[in-house]
């Protein structure tokens, strides 16, 4: 399977009518976006605003952040099986609008999750802090189940990130990269002599703000799979996952997957990058057993000689990780785990839920426990109200100035486990 | 084979109780996992991880655990995960604020959803309560 990506470079982003994308500006209509996910009366209200890096700004509850892509060429469209029809995807040409994201924030449900600063400390753990965001913050309407609103916030950023790529349709990219991955045969044909490495990327299926979807399907319900890497790229896997802020995998995360980068970087030079399989974090031990046995088996089934595996999570995904490393393991196939750690605010405490002596190449994302200090920032996007309520505060985190003293974890994708960012720890 | 819900969240008494039977414990979120510890002992085996969400212990007040009930003696990897999950809890001490009764009310919800899949499993692995 082969994608191009053009990708185009968003330099500015406006308020504008009419709606366009010309030499790098993107102008948006803030009125037809807002009429347009407001179309869903399950939201009552939704504003958006601008944040662009170095502006003294604080976007928090943050719920997901996606970035605006559009299929030029090939079968589906974007977020197949969810904005898209059901359709394989990562094939042919999609345009990237690189350097902006789309941004869902807003009231949220009694706790919540996530601040991107713009500037100041807090933007050198987000890699966020560096897009031109466009923040979606959403209301629901009075009364509506929690689910339901969970749905509605997702399908806003979608449609949205959706709407604004199709501004870029006839644009023409500023660079262009074409990632490819041979079929098993022919592959082995190709690089007889590179050592075969697959990706097993883990995705949070535990419930209720807890989700991730494939093509539409919830990841409770699958069995692990293989993906051609490239279908990442164009939305096949999105983000239903609300909580932990420092360690879920936006829907951004998901399109541009840094192992995959990284793996892809090296393809036909240094390894053979075979592909991805997807397995599952659910709460019931069985389906863990059952996930981490696929897993096992597609490894050796693919004829790997390596796997890189991310987890997504905190907790019970620690038992899954430990499993899937200690099963791929047992195969006689090597492996490193990507994961953040949970050390204690001293950093001395065992950093994972589980662990086993199979386990013992390892990446780690930082520590999410580590205290930080935010200053206050000019303005809020958002609402500061929750701060205290955010996983990784406390009753006393907002401070009288305005400054937030929390954990780390209180930072959208500051610990990513899969390697997103440049944060360790020692 | 029966199962069995250990829970302090008073959503899970009121969705399952009937269903699938719920031993409702009056306190934290470490003593439904003290609880659950000493009914592996007692020879019940883990149906979920006591881990279960990604919202943290010190987060949370609500935990709900499911069980199956065994008459083959103990099943040791469900001592030693219970136990490793204590220690976890542990470690992140006690919840650090004051919920609203809202805030509450959708950790119930949150923790409810994160058993009720399991408990449909269960049921249908299991077909018999």
């Amino acid at each position: 399977m082969k994608l191009e990506l053009g990708y185009l470079r968003v330099t500015d982003l406006r308020f504008g009518s009419p709606s366009a994308f010309c030499n790098g500006v993107l102008t948006i209509d803030a009125e037809a976006v807002r009429a347009m996910i407001l179309e869903n009366d399950k939201v009552a209200d939704v504003q958006l605003d601008i944040a662009k890096p170095g502006e003294s700004i604080r976007i928090t509850p943050v719920k997901d952040v996606i970035q605006p892509r559009i299929k030029i060429e090939g079968p589906g469209g974007m977020f197949p099986g969810t904005i898209s029809k059901v359709d394989t995807v990562g094939s042919g040409k999609t345009y990237v609008l690189e350097g902006m994201s789309v941004v869902t924030a807003g009231k949220i449900v009694g706790f919540q999750e996530g601040i991107i600063d713009m500037s100041g400390p807090g933007a050198d753990y987000t890699p966020f802090s560096r897009l031109l965001n466009l923040v979606l913050v959403i209301t629901p309407a009075e009364g509506l189940p929690q689910h339901e609103y969970e749905q509605a916030v997702r399908s806003a950023g979608l449609k949205t990130a959706v709407w604004i790529g199709e501004l870029a349709r006839n644009a023409v990219p500023d660079r262009s990269m074409i990632y490819e991955t041979p079929g098993i045969r022919e592959g082995m044909a190709l690089y007889p002599d590179l050592p075969r490495v697959g990706y097993v990327m883990m995705l949070q299926s535990q419930g209720l703000l807890h989700d991730t979807y494939v093509y539409g399907v919830d990841a409770k319900r699958i069995l692990p799979t293989v993906l051609y890497p490239t279908e990442l790229m164009d939305g096949a896997i999105i983000s239903g996952n609300c909580v932990s802020a420092c360690d879920k995998n936006t829907t951004y995360h998901h399109l541009n997957n840094s192992v995959i980068e990284d793996l892809y970087a090296k393809h036909g030079k240094e390894l053979n990058f075979v592909g991805v399989i997807i397995t599952n974090e659910n709460v019931y031990l069985a389906d863990k057993q059952r996930s981490s046995d696929f897993t096992a088996k597609l490894c050796e089934y693919l004829g790997l000689d390596g796997a890189i595996i991310s987890q997504e999570g905190f907790g019970n995904p620690d038992t899954d990780l430990i499993m899937n490393c200690r099963k791929i393991e047992a195969k006689g196939i090597k492996t490193v785990i990507i994961t953040d750690e949970y050390a204690g605010q001293d950093g001395r405490s065992q950093s994972l839920a589980d662990s086993d002596p199979a386990a013992d190449a390892c990446v780690t994302g930082g520590n999410a426990n580590m205290v930080i200090t935010l200053p206050p920032m000019d303005r809020v996007i958002g609402t500061l109200d929750y701060v205290t309520r955010i996983a990784g505060g406390n009753q006393n985190s907002l401070q009288p100035d305005g400054s937030i003293v929390a954990e780390l974890q209180v930072i959208t994708g500051a610990t990513n486990e899969t390697g997103f960012n440049r944060l360790s720890a020692r | 084979m029966k199962i069995l819900i250990i829970s302090n969240n008073p959503l899970i008494l009121r969705t399952w109780d009937g269903k699938i039977p719920v031993r409702y414990i009056d306190g934290s979120a470490p003593e439904v996992l003290l609880a659950v510890r000493d009914l592996c002992h007692l020879g019940y085996r883990l149906l979920t991880h006591p881990l279960s969400g990604s919202i943290k212990p010190n987060e949370t007040p609500y935990k709900s655990v499911l069980l199956a009930g065994t008459c083959c003696g103990t099943d040791t990897e469900s001592i030693l995960l219970t136990e490793n999950a204590i220690d976890v809890v542990q470690r992140f001490g006690p919840i650090r604020r004051n919920w609203q009764e809202r805030e509450l009310k959708d950790f119930q919800l949150v923790d409810a959803s994160l058993l009720a899949g399991a408990a449909e499993s269960a049921i249908a692995d299991l077909k018999e309560i």
